[in-house]
């Protein structure tokens, strides 16, 4: 396994020193040991043992995969991926036109943008999907927790409160109307409360603390492993302002959307941030783009656009690795964020989302 | 002699170095052995002092080649054996080949009481050993000949891009940029990705070889993938029954491998061809680089069990693990793409891979001209550099028309662009029956 020194792990000092010193593979580090090493580079015992436990694990950790372990290691075959990405639910928005042009509903593993002017609905949207994820999955869920990391302060409990009541009631729908023994008893768990209580939320004044948050999050999942959604509403607002360093904001969101994109592959839930709108300015018109800059817009795989056509509030699909774009009509209520009903047909369009092969025969109040 | 700067041929050098240093013809340790004319006459110059010599330096080890026992090199480091060009360094415990083969042989042997042939002997070998040999152009040109193949992407207007397909033995990236005019916003992120995915489906399902898929970004998408091969598989068989009769229930069909009767026998060889492409998720540049050392070793040791023959690799994308590194007033950020940028193109060539990399594209201000990521540095890595742009699409319209033009080439005129085809393989129409098919 001859890894060079300079693809190793190492802090560049040290690395530099190993290089000037004459070392070339790891293999050469560990053979020389830490006294060695510490005598060589001119550093303590202790910097020369860590650097030795780096060196080890990286080198170790391709030993692991060479043998054939899985843990750690993300390789697998196209088929093998096919048939975990079809065996993962979707986190539905309870807008069953959107739910379709997404292809099923917000994806878990995958890093999902939210872009739109103000007012137009992206909280309402992360709210409704901090509690849509917490559904059951007899009832069409996957059953899952929720961190909300909230940047601008625009959480607000009693809306979380409305929609988690307007969700409980339809699924209490759903069950009075199929009789099954499964949704009754997830009912049972499926309060107001529990839906509460499983919202872990924090509050990041500044781009470092939503940094640090962020690079925190994986040692909280790997406590709450339950957590299949992560929101971070208004990923922009810390870095819009007071940022004189462009080169280092374009850094520093960089790594943050590689942390985020390890977060939601190794504990399979769905991230969702949601950014604002600028204004670009043409040659001879202006228009809106979402923020952040050009290099931003690779980190989301899946890109929706909210904004206004009159009083409809309208959302496109943008970008997407599997679905088309499209533009749908939605809509937000008392109880959250739902569909545009056309005048004439009855509500009976809510439930089919959740569980599309049967119809209840019972109608419910917007 | 012709010597070719392959890794065989390099052994027989050695070798060969070897056995002409052990000729018993000579006596008496005064005069020097006549070195065969190849090797002395590729001695490198005294590569250089000071400071750029310790980057140079390799450490001497027992076992480095046949004859330097672990005897002998305490013995050179017991007698403190030093040059004046290893004076620089602060405590010279160790012992480099570049100060035992430039030092006086003579003089080493009278300290250590060695025998002088056998250090002549061991200079031979790690001369030969680390080398570098010239090549003969005509030889090199054999060697390309036999060795490089052109893989096609699938797409027949980008492969009359870059001249009839991607080549192996060299790295060709894909730079995928916002529209021009009204566009705002990368709308060939997926465009780039999509490519990406279709060249993956060509070499599989078309060439039957395999494909290494480095994912950085998270956007492979299995079901897209099968999508393409689809569409790709029907356009070439004929299906005897009707599409729709074919039924696709998503768990069942290959959680076992088992399949129905009534399926047609492309969907064996899309099966196959999932089966062959290997993704790996990288999202960091150090996993990427182990990666890609694993991948080297697995090649290089031939074990091929369940990896077939593999010619190309793709690394979607590069930019996302660097970018974090660059700028500022670290230079690591560069050192470390530059690593990066010497495994790949040793990969490419070392195992006669077809490297893809994919790059974005950005702008130094928000009305400045668009060049593509990673600077100045980065453009002299990849032989070939294809743009991928997406003329007048917006986020109110839902056309898009992807053209490709190409910034870089070592063979055809840059500047040229075509339209790529969308056809084969196109994002089907949501489906209205039920949210979970997506397929």
């Amino acid at each position: 396994m001859q890894r060079e020194v300079g693809s190793l792990p190492l802090a560049p000092a040290l690395r530099a020193r190993l290089v000037a010193a004459g070392f070339q593979t790891a293999q050469e580090l560990l053979e020389t040991g830490p006294c060695g090493l510490s005598k060589e580079i001119g550093i303590s015992k202790e910097e020369a043992l860590e650097a030795l436990q780096v060196v080890r694990q990286a080198c170790h950790g391709e030993a692991a995969r060479t043998a054939g372990a899985s843990g750690a290691t993300r390789k697998c075959t196209a088929l093998e991926l096919l048939e975990e990405e079809q065996a993962q639910g979707f986190i539905i928005t309870f807008c069953s036109a959107l739910d379709n042009i997404l292809g099923g509903g917000v994806q878990l593993t995958k890093i999902t943008e939210i872009c739109g002017a103000p007012g137009v609905g992206k909280t309402q949207l992360c709210m409704q999907l901090a509690v849509d994820v917490q559904i059951p999955e007899c009832f069409g869920g996957v059953a899952g927790e929720a961190v909300f990391i909230d940047t601008e302060g625009s959480f607000m409990v009693d809306r979380v409160v409305d929609i988690a009541t307007a969700c409980v009631q339809h699924c209490q729908l759903i069950a009075e109307a199929h009789q099954e023994e499964d949704h009754l008893k997830a009912l049972e768990t499926f309060s107001l409360e529990s839906i509460l209580s499983h919202i872990y939320y924090f509050r990041c004044r500044d781009y470092i603390e939503l940094l640090a948050q962020v690079y925190l999050l994986p040692d909280f999942l790997s406590e709450h492993s339950k957590v299949r959604l992560v929101v971070v509403d208004g990923i922009a607002f810390p870095f819009r302002h007071d940022f004189e360093d462009l080169s280092l904001r374009t850094r520093l969101l960089n790594g943050l959307a590689q942390q985020l994109i390890i977060i939601a592959n190794d504990h399979k839930s769905a991230v969702v941030l949601t950014n604002q709108m600028t204004t670009r300015i043409g040659q001879s018109q202006s228009t809106l783009v979402p923020a952040l800059g050009e290099s931003w817009g690779h980190a989301a795989t899946v890109r929706l656009i909210f904004h206004w056509d009159n009083s409809q509030r309208l959302a496109t699909l943008y970008k997407s690795p599997s679905q088309k774009e499209s533009t749908i009509p939605y809509h937000i209520t008392s109880h959250g964020f739902r569909d545009v009903q056309p005048p004439a047909v009855t509500q009976n369009a809510e439930d089919t989302e959740m569980n599309p092969r049967k119809r209840p025969r019972r109608e419910e109040e917007t | 002699a012709a010597w070719v700067a392959s890794p065989q041929l390099r052994g027989r050098a050695v070798a060969f170095a070897a056995r002409v240093g052990e000729d018993p013809g000579q006596d008496g340790a005064r005069s020097p052995l006549p070195a065969p004319p190849q090797v002395s006459s590729l001695l490198p110059a005294p590569r250089c002092s000071g400071p750029g010599l310790a980057r140079a330096m390799v450490v001497l080890r027992a076992g480095l080649c046949p004859g330097l026992t672990e005897e002998m090199i305490q013995l050179l480091r017991a007698n403190g054996i030093r040059t004046d060009l290893a004076s620089n360094f602060l405590s010279l415990m160790l012992f480099a080949v570049v100060d035992f083969v430039s030092s006086d042989l003579e003089d080493v042997a009278q300290k250590c009481s060695l025998s002088y042939k056998a250090l002549v002997a061991v200079r031979r070998v790690l001369l030969a050993q680390f080398s570098a040999f010239p090549a003969n152009g005509a030889d090199l040109y054999e060697e390309l000949k036999s060795s490089t193949a052109i893989l096609p992407t699938g797409s027949p207007s980008l492969d009359q891009l870059l001249d009839s397909g991607l080549y192996t033995g060299e790295v060709t990236e894909l730079m995928g940029a916002p529209g021009s005019g009204k566009t705002q916003v990368s709308g060939t992120e997926e465009g780039r990705g999509q490519v990406c995915l279709s060249i993956a489906a060509s070499v599989s399902l078309g060439l039957k070889q395999h494909v290494v898929f480095l994912d950085s970004t998270g956007g492979f998408t299995a079901s897209r993938l099968y999508q393409m091969l689809r569409s790709r598989a029907e356009d070439e068989e004929e299906l005897a029954s009707s599409p729709g009769a074919v039924q696709w229930s998503q768990r069942c069909s290959w959680g076992g491998g088992k399949c129905g009767g009534n399926k047609g026998p492309w969907l064996h060889g899309m099966l196959e061809a999932l089966q062959r492409v290997q993704v790996v998720r990288v999202f960091d540049i150090y996993e990427v680089l182990s990666a890609l050392q694993e991948l080297r070793d697995r090649l290089s040791q031939q074990v091929m069990s369940s990896m077939g023959p593999l010619k190309i690799v793709v690394i979607d994308s590069v930019s996302a693990v660097i970018y974090p590194l660059l700028g500022g007033k670290q230079s690591e950020g560069l050192a470390i793409m530059m690593q990066l940028a010497r495994e790949l193109k040793t990969l490419a060539r070392e195992f006669s891979l077809a490297v893809v990399v994919t790059n974005q594209v950005t702008r130094d201000s928000s009305t400045g001209p668009l060049k593509p990521a990673l600077g100045r540095s980065w453009s002299f890595v990849p032989s070939t550099r294809v743009l991928l742009e997406s003329k007048e699409a917006t986020w109110e319209k839902a056309t898009t028309q992807r053209v490709a033009s190409l910034a870089k080439s070592p063979r055809q005129p840059t500047g040229i662009q075509v339209e790529l085809d969308t056809g084969n393989g196109d994002v089907q129409e949501p489906s209205p029956v039920t949210p979970t098919q997506g397929l």
